[in-house]
C-alpha cells in the first residue's frame, strides 16, 4: 500500500485523516477532564478513541502512529484496570500524543506517509513507555508495544465491551453516521462486485467496509449487529481466498444481510437496542453459503491433519489426488468426501433460498461539502432576492391589474424567502467545537499560570455562522487568556480573599434580542478602575483626571492598541494587543462588546454578534432625493418633533428631549450633504437609534417603509466610509446605502467641524 | 443598452494585443488597453457616496453587482459637463477590482501597433500626465493612452485607500 497509491487509497487515506481528526478534538477535552474526574465513562471513550486509531492507522500501514497510540492505550488501560495511578504527568502525555497525532495526519495529509514523524513518535511512545513501566512493572509481556504484531483491532475485541459502558447520544449519532457511511460503502463495493466477479480489489474494499463496522458494534456492544456482520467477513473472506461458494455469486445474499444490518442500524439511530429479526436464521442462511471445507471433511473421514495442510500448501492438483497420490487416503475416502462436499453443496443451494431485497433508506445522511461552493450558492440566492424584487416591482407593471401575475409573484416570494433561510440554515454550525477547543487551551493555560480553575461550558447547542465562528475564535482564545492571567487570582490571593481557591470561568453562548451573546464570565479580580485610568492618562489616551468618565468608558479602554495593565509581560498575555484583535474582529462581523466588572468580583464580556451576516432588517428612510436604509436593529422609535422638545445649546448642538432623556441630533442630510425637503426639525421626522449605550436622534424627511434588505460591500476600491456599512440593490435596481449607526455620529461631527469652523467639536457622545 | 464586448482580462492574449477602446474627453482623444474592458453602459443612475474625492461619483448597480463610479473628467481636473445620452460608463476590471469610468463619447476600437506608440512627455508641472502611458498616433490623429493602474490607484485614491488601511 505504501509504494503506490490510487485514488481509492488516497480516499482511504483521506477520510481516515478527517475522522481521525474529527475523534481528536471530540476527545482532546475529555483528556483534560480525565484530570479532574477519571470516570469511566470518559477513560473508555478516549480508550475508543486511541484505540479505533490505532487500528485505522495500523491497518493503512502509518506504524509510527500506530505505535504512539497503542503505546498511549496501554498506558490507559493500565489506569483504567486500576493498576496505576493516574497523575498529572498522564493527562500531559496524552494530550502530547493527541498533539503528535495532529502533527502526524497532518504529515500523512500531504504526503500518505508518516515516516516524516518518527524522531517525534520514538520520543512519545518512549515517555509513554516509560510511564507505563515506571511504577508497574510486573506488567504482562503481551502489553509490551511492538509495532509489527499490530493486528487491526479484531483480535481484542473481547476486552473491549464494557458491560458498564454508557452510550451518550452524541456517541451513538456519530456511530450511527459513520456505519451509515460503511455500510453504503459496502453495498456499493458489492453491487460493483455482483458485476466484475473477477475484480478482487474490490472484495477488499467490502471486507475493509464491513469488518470496521463489525469494530464499530463491537465497541458499542451492539451484538445482534456484530454477529451478522461478522458471519458476512467470513463469507467475504472465503470469496477473497479464492474458496467456492455454494453459490456462484453471493452478492444477493449480502446484499439482503446488509439491508438487515442497515435496519438494525435504524432501530439504534432511533434509541432503540440493537435488534435483528431473525438473526439466527440469517445467520443460518450466510453459513450455509459457506460450503465446508474439503480439508474439515477429509478430517473428519479419518485423514491425517498434517497431510491434509500440507497437501493444502501444494494445492495445484485436487487435493483428493494428492491425497490418494501420497497415500494418506484411499481413493474410497476421497470419492465419498467428494461426494459429501457436492452434496451439502447442493443443499446449501436449496437452503440459500433468494432473498428479496426491501430497501430500507438511512436515516440521516451528512455530506461534506466545500465551503466555496456553499458561499457560492448563498451569493446566488442573494442576487436572486434582488431579482425578485426588481421583477415584482418592475416600473413597468405600474398601473396595471395583473391578478395573476399577483398570485404568481406572492407565491414566488414566498419560495424565495425560505430558499434564503434554507441557505442561512445551512452555514450555521454549533458553537460546541469552538468551545471545547476552548478547554484544551484553558488547560495548559492553567497549568502555565499555577491557577485553578474550572471551566464551565453553556449553550454549546447554540448555532452560529461558521464565519462568524471563525472570526471569534481569536478574539475568544485573547479573552480567555487575559480571564486566566490577569482576571484569575492565584489559588493563595484567592483563598486570602475568601474565595473558593479555584476560579470559575463560564463560557457560554444563546440567542438573544436577534443576536447570538457568547460571554466569558470569571469570578477573578476584575477591572482595576484605578489603574486602567493612570494608564490611560499616562499614555495620553484621556484629558483630565478622568473622574468625569463613565465606568462603561473607563472599561472599554483596555481595547486601546497596546494597552497593558498588566506590570509583567508573561508568555501568556501582557503585551496589550489581545484586546485590539477581540475589537478589530468583532467589528469585521458589525458585532458589539460589553464589558461590565466588579473590583474584586470578577468580570464579564459579553459579545454580541448578529446572526447573520448577509440580511438585515432596515428601515428605509428619504432625505430629499435620496434614499438610505437604517438597520431596524438599533431604532428605538420615531416621531416628529414639536419645536418646545428641542433645545439648541450655546456651542450649537441640537438636543432633543424624548421623555426624560436628552439626545442629540444628527442631521442626515449634512452627512449626505444633500438638500432635504425641509431644515426645519419640526417639519421632519426623528429617530431615536442606539449604539451601544449611547442613543442619538437621527434627522430626516420621511420613512418610506421597512424591508429586508441583503447586504452588499461598497467596493474595495472604495474603501470604508464613515457612517456607511455597506449598500443594497432595491427593488427599482437603484443602490441605496446602508447607514453605520456606530460611525454616524462621528462621521456628522466630522462633517459639522468642516461645514462650521465655528461650532465646536463636542457632539454627543 | 449593455453592449458587451465580452472580453474580459482573460481572454485571447494575442487579438487583445495592441488594441485599445477610444473614447472622447473634452475634445481630446483616450485609449485605454483593450484587455481591461469588461463592457459599456450607457450613463444611469448613481449613488453617491459621502466623503469620497469628487471624482468618485458614487456606485451604480451592474446587474447585482456594485461597482465604483470614476468621472475621468473630475480625475482630470477638467470643467464639468452635464451628463448627456452620449455619455457613457466604461466598466473596467484591473487587478480583479472593477471600476466605472464615466467619459464623454466611446469612439471605436483601434488597433495601434506598438510602434505607433511614443513614451508619454514629461511635463513634470501636469501632474496628470502621470496617467499617460503613452502616445498613440493613428493616421493624422493623437490618441492619450492611459495607464489604468494610475488612473485608478495614484494620487488622491492612493491617499484614499491608505488611510484605510491604517484604519484597518
Amino acid at each position: 500500500m505504501s509504494m503506490h497509491l490510487d485514488d481509492d487509497q488516497i480516499e482511504i487515506i483521506q477520510e481516515f485523516v478527517t475522522e481521525s481528526r474529527d475523534m481528536i478534538e471530540q476527545l482532546e477535552p475529555a483528556i483534560i477532564e480525565l484530570g479532574q474526574n477519571s470516570d469511566p465513562e470518559t477513560m473508555n471513550a478516549i480508550f475508543r478513541l486511541f484505540h479505533s486509531m490505532k487500528g485505522s492507522a495500523g491497518f493503512l500501514e502509518f506504524d509510527h502512529l500506530t505505535r504512539v497510540a497503542h503505546a498511549a492505550e496501554s498506558l490507559l488501560d493500565l489506569i483504567r484496570n486500576n493498576e496505576m495511578e493516574l497523575i498529572p504527568e498522564h493527562v500531559t502525555l496524552f494530550c502530547a500524543a493527541c498533539d503528535f497525532s495532529k502533527d502526524a495526519l497532518d504529515a500523512v495529509e500531504t504526503s500518505f506517509s508518516d515516516d516524516a514523524m518518527s524522531a517525534d513518535a520514538d520520543k512519545i511512545s518512549q515517555d509513554l513507555h516509560q510511564a507505563i513501566e515506571g511504577p508497574a512493572a510486573g506488567i504482562d509481556e503481551t502489553e509490551r508495544v511492538d509495532a509489527d504484531t499490530l493486528q487491526p483491532p479484531v483480535s481484542d475485541e473481547p476486552d473491549l465491551v464494557f458491560p458498564e459502558m454508557e452510550i451518550t447520544e452524541e456517541m451513538r449519532n456519530s456511530f450511527v453516521q459513520e456505519s451509515n457511511e460503511l455500510l453504503q460503502n459496502a453495498e456499493q463495493g458489492l453491487l460493483a462486485w455482483g458485476e466484475h466477479p473477477e475484480d478482487s480489489d474490490s472484495i477488499g474494499d467490502i471486507f475493509r467496509n464491513i469488518h470496521s463496522f463489525k469494530g464499530n458494534c463491537g465497541f458499542f456492544g451492539f451484538g445482534h449487529l456484530e454477529k451478522l456482520s461478522h458471519q458476512m467477513e467470513n463469507v467475504l473472506d472465503r470469496v477473497k481466498s479464492g474458496s467456492r461458494l455454494a453459490v456462484d455469486n453471493p452478492t444477493e445474499q449480502l446484499l439482503a444481510s446488509l439491508d438487515l444490518l442497515q435496519q438494525g442500524l435504524n432501530h439504534i439511530a432511533d434509541g432503540k437496542e440493537d435488534f435483528i429479526e431473525d438473526l439466527d436464521s440469517h445467520l443460518e442462511d450466510l453459513k450455509n453459503l459457506m460450503t465446508p471445507l474439503l480439508g474439515d471433511l477429509l478430517a473428519e473421514e479419518g485423514v491425517d491433519k498434517l497431510a491434509i495442510s500440507s497437501a493444502v500448501e501444494i494445492q495445484k492438483k485436487p487435493v483428493g489426488e494428492i491425497l490418494m497420490q501420497q497415500g494418506s487416503a484411499s481413493a474410497e475416502q476421497v470419492a465419498k468426501a467428494l461426494k459429501r462436499q457436492n452434496e451439502s453443496g447442493e443443499e446449501a443451494k436449496a437452503k440459500a433460498k433468494p432473498v428479496s431485497r426491501s430497501k430500507v433508506p438511512a436515516k440521516r445522511q451528512d455530506i461534506r461539502v466545500e465551503l466555496g461552493k456553499l458561499d457560492n450558492l448563498i451569493n446566488l440566492i442573494g442576487e436572486m432576492v434582488i431579482a425578485e424584487n426588481m421583477l415584482i416591482h418592475n416600473p413597468d407593471l405600474k398601473g396595471l391589474e395583473l391578478e395573476n401575475f399577483g398570485k404568481a409573484a406572492q407565491h414566488m416570494s414566498k419560495l424565495v424567502r425560505e430558499l434564503q433561510e434554507m441557505a442561512m440554515s445551512i452555514r450555521m454550525i454549533p458553537v460546541s467545537g469552538l468551545f471545547r477547543r476552548m478547554i484544551r487551551l484553558v488547560h495548559d493555560i492553567s497549568v502555565k499560570a499555577g491557577k485553578k480553575v474550572d471551566l464551565q461550558l453553556i449553550g454549546e447547542e447554540t448555532e452560529i455562522d461558521k464565519t462568524v465562528i471563525e472570526t471569534i475564535t481569536d478574539p475568544l482564545v485573547h479573552l480567555l487568556r487575559n480571564s486566566l492571567d490577569h482576571g484569575l487570582e492565584t489559588p493563595a490571593e484567592r483563598t486570602a480573599n475568601g474565595k473558593a481557591d479555584k476560579g470559575t470561568i463560564k463560557l457560554s453562548a444563546r440567542h438573544e434580542e436577534g443576536e447570538v451573546w457568547v460571554t466569558i464570565e470569571d469570578d477573578g479580580r476584575g477591572l482595576n478602575r484605578d489603574k486602567i485610568l493612570e494608564k490611560a492618562i499616562s499614555k495620553g489616551l484621556i484629558e483630565g483626571d478622568g473622574s468625569d468618565l463613565t465606568e462603561k468608558q473607563i472599561n472599554n479602554m483596555i481595547f486601546a492598541p497596546g494597552f497593558s495593565t498588566a506590570a509583567q509581560v508573561t508568555d501568556i498575555s501582557g503585551r496589550g494587543v489581545g484586546m485590539d484583535v477581540v475589537k478589530r474582529n468583532l467589528e469585521k462581523i458589525k458585532g458589539k462588546i460589553d464589558i461590565t466588572s466588579k473590583f474584586g468580583q470578577g468580570t464579564r464580556i459579553n459579545l454580541r454578534i448578529p446572526l447573520t451576516l448577509a440580511i438585515i432588517d432596515g428601515m428605509m428612510v428619504r432625505v430629499g432625493t435620496t434614499t438610505c436604509i437604517v438597520p431596524t436593529l438599533s431604532i428605538l422609535e420615531a416621531y416628529r418633533p414639536e419645536m418646545e422638545q428641542i433645545t439648541v445649546t450655546p456651542d450649537g448642538d441640537e438636543l432633543a428631549r424624548v421623555r426624560e432623556h436628552f439626545f442629540p441630533i444628527v442631521r442626515l442630510h449634512q452627512i449626505l450633504d444633500k438638500k432635504p425637503d425641509s431644515e426645519q426639525l419640526c417639519e421632519g421626522i426623528l429617530i431615536v437609534l442606539e449604539y451601544q449605550e449611547s442613543r442619538f436622534c437621527l434627522f430626516i424627511d420621511e420613512i418610506l417603509g421597512q424591508q429586508q434588505t441583503v447586504i452588499k460591500g461598497l467596493s474595495d476600491f472604495i474603501g470604508n466610509v464613515p457612517g456607511v456599512s455597506g449598500c443594497t440593490i432595491l427593488g427599482d435596481g437603484g443602490v441605496s446605502l446602508i447607514l453605520d449607526v456606530g460611525t454616524l455620529v462621528e462621521s456628522f461631527d466630522n462633517k459639522k467641524v468642516l461645514a462650521d469652523a465655528a461650532a465646536i467639536h463636542k457632539g454627543g457622545k | 443598452m449593455a453592449e458587451d464586448l465580452s472580453l474580459n482580462g482573460s481572454g485571447n492574449e494575442d487579438t487583445q494585443k495592441d488594441k485599445y477602446l477610444t473614447f472622447h474627453l473634452a475634445g481630446e482623444n483616450y485609449g485605454i488597453e483593450i484587455c481591461y474592458v469588461i463592457e459599456i453602459i450607457g450613463i444611469q443612475s448613481i449613488t453617491e457616496v459621502p466623503d469620497m474625492p469628487d471624482f468618485i461619483r458614487g456606485v451604480i448597480n451592474l446587474r447585482g453587482k456594485v461597482i465604483p463610479v470614476m468621472d475621468v473628467r473630475a480625475r482630470f481636473a477638467l470643467p464639468a459637463r452635464d451628463y448627456d445620452d452620449r455619455t457613457c460608463i466604461i466598466v473596467i476590471n484591473v487587478d480583479s477590482t472593477e471600476v466605472g469610468l464615466v467619459v464623454d463619447e466611446v469612439s471605436e476600437v483601434a488597433d495601434i501597433p506598438e510602434n505607433n506608440v511614443e513614451p508619454a512627455p514629461r511635463t513634470s508641472k501636469n501632474s496628470e500626465s502621470s496617467y499617460i502611458q503613452g502616445m498613440g498616433k493613428m493616421n493624422k490623429r493623437v490618441i492619450i493612452l492611459l495607464d489604468v493602474h494610475k488612473l485608478l490607484f495614484s494620487g488622491e485614491m492612493q491617499c484614499l485607500t491608505q488611510t484605510d488601511n491604517d484604519e484597518e
